[in-house]
């Protein structure tokens, strides 16, 4: 299939901008979905800060076995991974399947690497005689990095069906809500990432 | 001017940026005070880029993109002070 990017012939603006203008990328759906899981994650937020502040030696010394380089690590690789994502969605915005889908490759590389980090943590704690049950900042800290690293995996699994389907030339410019949907989900994995960061790595 | 601040790339190169400079100011002896509020600082404009210019909300109807921005900027405040103050 051969895409072709229509242009407004009077404003020499592609089509698919003209008419994505204040228009919500991707799906109402997804965004429903997105707002939903980012309220779930701020409870969890909400529940690591207010223990924290009740048992904030406990909290100081569990934060002693995580090592913040892993955290800074993992944040660069899923900002990469949302830097490629994002320009995958220009590149079919484009009519550039192929390219759109090497890109998702390059995301997903870049993903594997924040879940290679992230498993070697929870099995370096492991090791160390740390889990679910040791105390409260355990309890939480596998609880959110661990519901982020499902969402991480669920994610991937998007993006791959995502460049599959770029790879057979299945969007085109005026037909790809679907892929901004799943890009969308995508940069929400990376955003609750980045308050991840900062409440378990970065704050002491 | 306008073009650049849009940019994806000029968005993914302040999120690393700032991604170094928090982690690095967590880690030497800056007081307590100023490290809650500068960093709360850095996840704040880091929540922004990904808000406006990954997800693409700044083109979107304004009520989904301050919904989003809202919990970018309330969520790491909130955080804030109930650890610090």
């Amino acid at each position: 299939m051969t895409n072709v990017v229509l242009f407004d012939a009077i404003n020499n603006v592609p089509v698919s901008e003209k008419t994505s203008a204040h228009k919500l990328p991707g799906d109402i759906a997804m965004w429903v979905f997105i707002v939903m899981e980012l309220s779930v994650f701020a409870i969890f937020f909400i529940a690591f800060a207010v223990t924290q502040r009740i048992q904030s030696e406990m909290f100081s010394e569990g934060r002693v076995t995580l090592n913040a380089s892993t955290g800074l690590f993992c944040t660069l690789a899923l900002i990469v991974s949302s830097y490629f994502v994002a320009l995958a969605v220009e590149a079919i915005r484009k009519g550039q399947n192929l390219v759109a889908s090497r890109r998702l490759i390059l995301a997903m590389l870049s993903a594997i690497v924040y879940l290679a980090l992230k498993f070697t943590e929870y099995v370096t704690l492991v090791e160390l005689g740390f889990d679910l049950s040791t105390n409260s900042f355990y309890t939480l800290y596998f609880l959110i990095t661990g519901f982020h690293f499902m969402h991480v995996l669920l994610g991937m699994v998007i993006v791959g069906y995502m460049g599959i389907k770029a790879r057979k030339d299945i969007y085109s410019p005026t037909d790809c809500s679907g892929f901004e949907a799943g890009a969308s989900y995508w940069h929400m994995v990376d955003l609750v990432w980045i308050i991840v960061f900062f409440l378990i790595y970065i704050i002491h | 001017m306008s073009r650049l601040i849009n940019n994806v790339h000029f968005s993914a190169i302040i999120l690393v940026l700032l991604t170094l400079i928090s982690t690095l100011l967590a880690q030497s002896n800056i007081q307590e005070n100023l490290l809650a509020l500068l960093v709360t600082l850095s996840v704040v404009i880091k929540g922004q880029q990904i808000v406006d210019i990954f997800m693409e909300l700044n083109k979107a109807e304004a009520k989904w993109r301050w919904f989003l921005l809202s919990y970018t900027i309330l969520i790491p405040i909130i955080l804030a002070i109930i650890i610090y103050f």
